[in-house]
């Protein structure tokens, strides 16, 4: 085991066009990384487990940063910094949970580099994963968390293939809530992803996080107006009230009429490889009073079909008291 | 704090000489030392936690360009079995260094790294304790589980015989019930009063099996070193807590007399126990830039520093408390099981004894303990080792006795508060030189407004619940027989050499201040040579323990007080009489029956030359041989004073704080605010106010990591160190601790000391950590984890009523 | 195991015999770079490099995997810099990006070639002046150990330049990022605030 923070060699590409950049993609292949803030990226190149030939720095590309509003919402390039996100009016006054939850990342000088874009797109935190060692998702056969002895408190509750491991963004789940689509662009054009289908769990494929594929960058993230204004809830608990990853964070948008909670969108993170989307609790919820009843029954279906491991159940009331927060107190 | 009327410096508040350069970044720690030629060391870790190496290929790396050579372990001094090695062939935790390459930056020396080739072969390894004191269980050392030294005289220089191999019975395990501590034969036990008697008529008993994290001391600078040698001698600057203390160990790390280091360490980017005396890894560059003659850089990286830069060892316990119907402690019978670590342990479990003797005075009391190795980073010292343990498992169950007996909390820590008669529990019972705890719990519960916030506990607002807490920590504060040196220049200015060290605490210059308060020196006349051997410093503690406030203030009194002494005699020598006639005021000696008759200091400094002898520095005055050679450095520079502190110290010096806190428990997410902070300490006189409350502030930030984030685990499986980033790792922000914290002192003089001075460094932690998890155990309306830390996991277990995820025995655990 | 490059020892050897070669800040060798790099791809970054710092513009070689604080550090002789984790996690390495509080530990040197960067020796007055961030922290006894001083003074800095009368909340928010293991945190507040007062 050799000591950890000096990167390996690397070949540093800085386009100043998206074009280029695409060629230096087509060109490198699965060799080459495209690097926003750096905050995860640098970590996995010290650490050496990943070892891109070539880093395509995205910073220097003009329109991947910024906050536009559109004909029906907001866009936001993928670079644009978590302080950008939390700081900026628009989002503050119209789509308060992602100004919330990116407030919540890390540190202010993590938040001052480290980009929407990116904050989604980090790899998880399994602590036996980013050790090092040889489990699923670094290609082995097996899972040292999801073991009689494992500790894997941070773990996941559902939609275990494999690997346990959780989602540890903060914004994640705002944009899942928002109802954000994801804009991703290759050399063969642009595509758009719902946030929904945008995450993937290791079923699907347990070396990655999303969709994006070699060649792919993700260059914005549109957020549709349908929630603009919208009662919100985002919590996140964690150890640290800085710098540290969500035990399980929540957030919702609520559309409310009176006493009647007339749509919503509730997302855990920190319970399942992707945000989670508590679909069950929407429908309990949806077209009722915002009572003590709703607000119960929501709460007791928020984990309903956990499977715990030995060392998180306690994910299990963590997640029904924020979902019965989002719906009481947002 | 009020000021001192008694001294013109003691008591008031300076600046101290190095803490502009902190604020310009000017200050230079051992990583920020540059030379020509010099070559980057980078370390090949051990990846298991035990294993022996096979075989070592280091020839791609070695013809990698930019690679200057590799050192292994053939090519270092062995220590004695299981002392810290430089390098090793038998690593016995994750992260021991094996080999090291210096290259020409550390890149390459990281790139090299990957291409040596090591075969390993692996060996059972053990985490827990129990499981190796179990019959047949695993050793974590080579040859046993028990430093020998702890059980029979004799050690053998090189060989294995520093350790046995130690095993209770089947019988012991068997014989308690699933989840107690089991309590075989232990290697500390001993026992003062009745202890029979008391259990027999306790009006309460408590039998609790308890355990305490192993926690990391995230010092910020890790301990990089940087070495050279020059005509004929290593330099060495590195990140140690103390300067002389380091001497005599890292001469023989590197194996050479003291004569030939020169020691640098001028700054010290924080310690905490971690770096009180020279460490294996240090030594390291010295070695390779005598293999490759150039000046050699090993920069620790943070992982390294988690990896092997020790960590607070954690406790398995079990404490029999028997009370009567006041609250008097009558009884207590303790069991401590300690990590040991994967080398020779420190012995936090006997100071947990003597913190229960003194915090809690019980009339009669049994201590048993043990330390057993295991195949963690090493456990040394970590600010109030065993005594702060002992604080986060004992201080809620005080207020577990005080409810079932109906008795106010604050009372039952009030009746069992140490006086000025308290003896030390241990083979040797001492008296403490002084205690006023008692004014400190008064004090600090004035300040906290007790019973009106006390009547608050278990006040709810919805899902938030108040709590409040107390704590009490205590540490030994304070040694005596070390040196003190200092010269008068002919220019009249006084220059006090010390080798205490920079941790961070100023006294270093606080200390410094006893010398110009008895020679009534203008502070701004003193100059303080410091920070490198080569400027010719005296033998001193080192900065740790909660001594130096202490220990050093007699030390430069004594030294002072020769250099008083000399003076008079020059002044008596020069204008007639005899020296008791004279007085010092002003930097100047006077007659004290014709104040017209006097000499300065700078021309007392000037005759001293002329003199010779004692006053010149040609007699070192009985002190220590480190000392001897720098007053030999030193002769015929000016005017001498220097002393061993020899006043009979036969008392215990005891420091003190209690903590009282007020949080805000959330049941339904399972963290905490803490709303309210109050600290009194006693550390006898107050030296230096802004330093101290520093001290009591610094030390709650990390009793409060304790007690709610901070600890190392350890994965069963591979023995896998799973803390060793700062997010994993958790010392607590600026968000996790009060935004204010309201902190005081007593202020009462230690009979012993001669400015009535003693230490505090180290009780605040526990006080800290004992306050806020009694605080969280009253919010839950007593429900006792005995267990730190605390994690919102664990409260949000209890307050939704599932089982906790870990045993009651477990350790390393999440 | 014998050191390689034996025809380089005896020059090594009358450098150190030849007196005291060790200082800290100056640059005594044009480059730390290995030689061992392989050539650069075509069209990637160059090595040599123009970084404006404390507002003097330095030409540096930057590898491409370099980050600012090995470049400041171990290049410019700026060690006032300190790496404390190296991974974005303490603030030890903050500098001012273009104003703006960043880890230095965690940025590529390449990223800020065109960015005004500060570094702790560009926050007093190059008359030595201290800022009065840094008189307070002296007033308030801020440092202990110190290591973490500079990012202390950097976020300080920062916050105060964007809002001079700031809250103890908004000071504690602002340094959130800048880990204290001396445990300081009240001592940084309050020269915060007392600087704060002293600029008004």
């Amino acid at each position: 085991m050799s000591t950890k923070d000096m990167m390996p060699n690397f070949d540093l590409f800085q386009p100043s066009d998206m074009g280029n950049a695409f060629d230096l993609l087509e060109q490198y292949g699965a060799d080459a990384w495209p690097l926003a803030g750096g905050q995860d990226s640098l970590d996995w190149f010290k650490d050496r487990v990943k070892r891109p030939v070539a880093v395509i720095d995205l910073a220097g590309i003009p329109g991947m940063n910024g906050i536009n509003e559109t004909a029906n919402g907001i866009e936001i390039g993928a670079l644009t910094t978590l302080t950008e996100i939390a700081e900026s009016p628009l989002i503050r006054d119209s789509y308060g949970v992602l100004a919330e939850a990116a407030s919540r990342v890390a540190s202010p000088q993590i938040r001052n580099i480290g980009t929407l874009g990116g904050n989604i797109c980090q790899d998880v935190r399994c602590w036996y994963y980013r050790s090092g060692i040889d489990c699923y998702r670094a290609g082995g056969n097996t899972c040292y968390a999801d073991t009689p002895e494992g500790l894997n408190r941070e773990h996941c509750l559902f939609e275990a293939d494999r690997c346990v491991a959780v989602t540890p963004s903060d914004t994640a789940p705002a944009l899942v809530a928002l109802d954000a689509t994801m804009v991703i662009q290759n050399t063969d054009g642009m595509r758009e992803v719902a946030a929904e289908d945008f995450f993937i769990g290791p079923d699907v494929d347990i070396e990655r996080v999303t969709v994006l594929e070699p060649g792919d960058i993700l260059t914005s993230i549109r957020i549709p107006s349908t929630w603009a204004g919208a009662n919100y809830y985002f919590e996140k608990v964690a150890d640290r009230e800085t710098w540290d990853f969500a035990l399980v964070n929540v957030a919702a948008v609520l559309r409310v009429s009176g006493d009647t909670i007339e749509g919503l969108r509730v997302v855990c993170g920190g319970v399942q490889c992707t945000p989670r989307r508590l679909n069950g609790v929407e429908d309990i919820v949806r077209g009722s009073a915002r009572d003590e009843e709703t607000i119960e029954l929501a709460a007791g279906s928020a984990a309903r079909g956990a499977t715990t491991l030995n060392y998180n159940g306690f994910k299990i009331p963590l997640m029904e008291n924020l979902v019965k927060r989002a719906i009481r107190d947002s | 704090m009020a000021d001192n009327p008694t001294y013109k410096l003691i008591g008031k508040n300076f600046t101290p000489p190095d803490i502009e350069a902190k604020v310009t970044g000017a200050s230079t720690y051992s990583e920020d030392f540059r030379a020509e030629g010099m070559a980057y060391v980078k370390m090949l870790l051990s990846p298991m936690p035990k294993c022996r190496v096979r075989n070592i290929d280091a020839s791609e790396a070695l013809a990698l360009e930019g690679v200057y050579g590799i050192m292994t372990a053939d090519d270092v001094p062995v220590f004695p079995n299981p002392g810290e090695q430089i390098l090793t062939n038998e690593p016995n935790f994750v992260g021991e260094p094996i080999l090291a390459i210096a290259a020409v930056d550390e890149s390459t020396a990281a790139n090299a790294l990957e291409l040596v080739n090591v075969e390993y072969e692996e060996l059972p390894f053990v985490l827990d304790p129990l499981e190796s004191l179990y019959p047949g269980g695993p050793d974590a050392y080579s040859g046993g589980n028990l430093v020998s030294s702890l059980r029979i005289e004799e050690e053998d220089e090189l060989g294995d015989i520093g350790v046995v191999s130690h095993k209770w019975t089947a019988r012991d395990f068997a014989a308690v019930d699933e989840g107690q501590l089991p309590m075989g034969q232990a290697t500390m036990d001993w026992q003062y009063g009745d202890l029979d008697a008391a259990f027999n008529d306790a009006a309460l008993v408590l039998d609790e099996t308890f355990v305490t994290a192993c926690n990391s001391h995230h010092s910020m600078e890790p301990r990089s070193a940087f070495s050279y040698w020059q005509n004929g001698k290593c330099y060495v600057h590195g990140s140690t807590q103390s300067q002389m203390f380091v001497v005599p160990g890292l001469a023989n790390l590197i194996g050479i007399t003291p004569d030939e280091l020169v020691y640098i360490s001028e700054f010290c980017g924080g310690g905490f126990g971690s770096k009180g005396g020279a460490y294996a890894v240090m030594a390291l560059p010295a070695h390779f830039s005598r293999l490759i003659s150039r000046p050699c850089m090993l920069r620790i990286t943070r992982a390294e520093e988690y990896y092997l830069g020790s960590a607070r060892a954690s406790f398995q316990g079990r404490a029999k408390l028997a009370f009567n119907d006041q609250g008097k402690m009558t009884g207590a019978d303790i069991y401590i099981v300690q990590q040991g670590g994967a080398k020779n342990p420190f012995g936090d479990f006997g100071a947990a004894g003597t913190m229960v003797s003194l915090v809690y005075t019980p009339e009669s009391m049994r201590f048993r303990a043990i330390p057993i190795g295991t195949n963690t980073t090493p456990c040394g010292p970590q600010r109030g080792p065993g005594q702060n343990q002992m604080s986060a498992a004992l201080e809620p169950l005080l207020d577990k006795a005080a409810n079932a007996l109906g008795i106010d909390q604050l009372e039952i820590r009030r009746i069992n508060a140490s006086n000025h008669e308290t003896l030390t529990g241990g083979e040797n019972r001492q008296k403490v030189s002084s205690s006023y705890m008692l004014d400190a719990i008064d004090m600090a519960a004035e300040r906290f407004d007790w019973s009106n916030k006390f009547a608050r506990n278990g006040e709810r607002n919805g899902s938030k619940v108040i709590g409040v807490g107390i704590g009490q920590g205590y540490h030994s504060a304070g040694i005596a027989g070390f040196d003190g040196l200092m010269r008068i220049l002919p220019d009249g200015k006084l220059h006090i050499h010390t080798g205490v060290g920079n941790l961070g605490t100023y006294s270093y210059a606080s200390t410094s201040r006893v010398a110009a308060e008895v020679l009534d020196m203008d502070w701004d006349n003193c100059v303080i040579e410091r920070g490198d051997t080569s400027k010719h410093l005296p033998w001193t503690i080192g900065q740790f323990g909660s001594l130096t406030t202490y220990t050093m203030s007699r030390a430069n009194y004594a030294a002072a007080m020769d250099m008083k002494q000399k003076l008079q005699e020059i002044a008596a020598m020069d204008l007639g009489g005899n020296a008791e006639d004279y007085d010092l005021a002003n930097e100047t000696v006077f007659n004290i029956n014709d104040p017209t008759q006097s000499i300065t200091y700078a021309q007392a400094a000037q005759r001293a030359l002329e003199l010779g002898g004692k006053y010149s520095g040609e007699d070192p005055n009985g002190t220590n041989p480190l000392t001897q050679a720098s007053v030999a450095g030193l002769a015929g520079s000016g005017l001498i004073g220097v002393a061993r502190d020899t006043t009979p110290l036969n008392e215990h010096i005891s420091a003190m704080v209690a903590t009282f806190v007020m949080i805000e428990l959330d049941t339904e997410t399972g963290n905490y605010e803490i709303l309210e902070f109050v600290s009194s300490g006693d550390c006898g006189t107050v030296n230096h106010p802004l330093g101290l409350v520093g001290q009591l502030r610094g030390g709650a930030c990390m009793g409060i990591g304790m007690a709610r984030s901070e600890r190392q685990i350890y994965d069963p499986q591979n023995g896998l160190p799973g803390s060793v980033g700062l997010y994993q790792a958790k010392p607590p922000s600026y968000l996790d601790v009060p935004a204010f914290m309201d902190v005081s002192a007593v202020d009462q003089p230690d009979p012993t000391n001669p400015m009535g001075m003693k230490g505090i460094g180290e009780p605040p932690v526990g006080a800290a950590v004992g306050a806020v998890l009694a605080a969280v155990s009253n919010a839950l309306g007593g429900y006792y984890f005995n267990r730190n830390p605390v994690t919102s996991d664990m409260i949000l277990n209890a307050a939704s009523g599932r089982e906790q995820s870990n045993s009651p025995l477990q350790i390393l655990t999440q | 195991m014998r050191p390689q490059n034996q025809s380089r020892r005896s020059f090594i050897k009358g450098i150190i015999a030849s007196g005291a070669v060790v200082s800290t800040g100056g640059l005594m060798f044009v480059s730390g770079c290995s030689e061992n790099t392989l050539s650069p791809a075509a069209g990637s970054v160059e090595r040599l490099i123009s970084l404006n710092i404390n507002g003097t513009v330095r030409r540096v070689d930057v590898l491409p995997n370099e980050t600012l604080a090995m470049t400041l550090r171990n290049k410019l002789g700026l060690t006032g810099t300190k790496i404390g984790c190296d991974r974005g996690e303490c603030g030890a390495c903050s500098v001012l990006i273009d104003g703006v509080p960043n880890n230095s530990c965690s940025m590529l040197s390449h990223r800020v070639t065109n960015k005004n960067i500060t570094t702790i020796e560009g926050i007093a007055s190059p008359a030595g002046e201290l800022h009065p961030v840094q008189q307070a922290m002296i007033e308030e006894l801020a440092p202990q150990c110190g290591f973490c001083t500079p990012g202390q003074v950097i976020s300080s800095v920062a916050l105060l330049n964007n809002n001079s009368n700031p809250s103890r909340e908004e000071a504690r928010q602002a340094l959130a990022g800048n880990l204290c293991r001396c445990g300081a945190y009240d001592h940084y507040l309050n020269a915060v605030l007392r600087a704060a007062e002293e600029i008004a």
